[in-house]
């Protein structure tokens, strides 16, 4: 038994090797800049905290002209009413050049393709060819929330001769900085973290009901697993979001400070067991505790989901109404998936058989200071 | 090479390092384990005698 538990585990390991390498090379360069979750001109515009900002706003590109309507640099931000009102007063007195509301240029790749995917209507094609609609940073407090997925926005552009100010619908196809591939491995990380948890659930469910010391067994060797792609999870996530986003960490994104909570929770799971040496406390208390701190899983999960853009603006990666994965990046992110799920049973297995060689230990110097 | 791809390869680094040192303590310690299993079980079977 114990042997084909091992063949077991070593065969996952070398698939889930496998499967990561085969994500990395798809990562680079199969799969393209993923977009997740893009959130449409309405979609913003309802769940805007109207006490914090007026108008949702709008992007506006200010450029280097190589021709009509085509820049090969462009700026992008966002900002409120107030600024549109300022923007129109420049713009009646041709003072183009203040910026006032530019938040971080972004450099544009110049593309002669047009939008990704050839989508869009003509004014977004003509003025963002190739360009990439990232917002980065924030203007002021009453700025909208810094979002890499934030598009369909009123997109006010200037070449010299005209203004053009308007809604762009369907302005939602997007493309990102490189490091937007990291999504292939954080969101992967997200997901085993949230399955190990879930499996600390189970297995203190049936250790409550049982009282059997195995479902224990599995119950702190998942939480333990967990904790390491959660860890991997929100390390990740902070290296994307300094090239997105401008910031490491956000204090008041909503999916940011739940996964980080979920991950101070499982932390205290593990300091819990160490603290109690008696073992059937230890199993009952801990047991109760992966009970009740598997609520922090949805928690983590759902937030950007239902919370406001303005206290999330973490990308929601599965399919939304407003906007899902590209065949190739669902097909990438797929094998990533099966390869962390492949790794975390891999893990779980080592990890299991480890307590049970603690266990083990522990009864032969038990045995041997018996008999001394 | 851009800050992007820089941050891709960082964080690339640490999904791969940080997992593959994690099983690798673990292997350790199972190693480390199965030794002083056998150690004991050893001192266990002379008492015995």
């Amino acid at each position: 038994m114990m042997m084909d538990r091992r063949k077991l585990g070593t065969i996952l390991l070398v698939v889930s090797v496998v499967l990561m390498l085969v994500t990395v090379y798809l990562a680079i360069f199969f799969a393209p800049l993923p977009q997740t979750g893009v959130k449409s001109a309405g979609e913003i515009l309802s769940s805007v905290d109207e006490s914090r900002l007026q108008v949702a706003g709008f992007v506006s590109a200010v450029y280097d002209r190589n021709q009509s309507h085509v820049y090969d640099r462009v700026v992008f931000s966002i900002a409120d009413f107030r600024d549109y009102q300022r923007y129109l007063q420049a713009a009646a007195a041709n003072h183009l050049d203040q910026q006032w509301w530019t938040v971080r240029p972004i450099d544009v790749e110049s593309r002669s393709g047009g939008l990704v995917g050839g989508q869009g209507p003509d004014i977004g094609q003509r003025i963002v060819a190739g360009a990439n609609l990232s917002v980065n940073g924030i203007v002021a407090s009453h700025m909208i929330a810094p979002n890499s997925n934030v598009t369909g926005f009123s997109l006010l552009s200037y070449n010299g001769d005209e203004i053009a100010f308007g809604p762009v619908g369907g302005f939602g196809l997007m493309t990102a900085p490189v490091a937007q591939k990291i999504f292939y491995f954080h969101m992967p990380s997200a997901w085993a973290c949230y399955l190990s948890f879930g499996v600390t659930l189970v297995g203190s469910a049936l250790f409550l009901k049982t009282r059997d010391h195995k479902y224990d067994r599995v119950a702190y060797s998942s939480a333990e697993i967990g904790i390491v792609f959660a860890t991997i999870a929100i390390t990740t996530g902070p290296v994307w979001a300094k090239q997105e986003w401008g910031v490491y960490w956000r204090w008041d994104d909503m999916k940011l400070v739940t996964t980080f909570v979920l991950w101070l929770v499982y932390i205290g799971y593990l300091s819990l067991r160490a603290a109690i040496s008696e073992p059937s406390t230890k199993a009952r208390v801990s047991a109760v505790y992966g009970i009740l701190s598997f609520i922090t899983v949805p928690m983590s999960f759902l937030s950007s989901r239902v919370a406001p853009l303005l206290q999330s603006s973490h990308p929601q990666v599965i399919a939304t109404s407003s906007g899902s994965l590209s065949p190739q990046a669902g097909m990438t992110i797929g094998i990533a998936v099966i390869a962390f799920t492949a790794l975390f049973i891999t893990m779980l297995i080592k990890r299991v058989e480890i307590a049970e060689a603690e266990e083990e230990l522990e009864e032969l110097k038990r045995k041997i200071g018996e008999e001394e | 090479m851009s800050d992007s791809w820089m941050a891709l390869y960082v964080a690339y680094s640490i999904v791969w390092l940080g997992l593959f040192s994690f099983l690798g303590y673990m292997y350790l310690r199972q190693r480390r384990l199965d030794k002083d299993i056998k150690m004991l079980k050893e001192e266990v079977s002379r008492h015995g005698k």
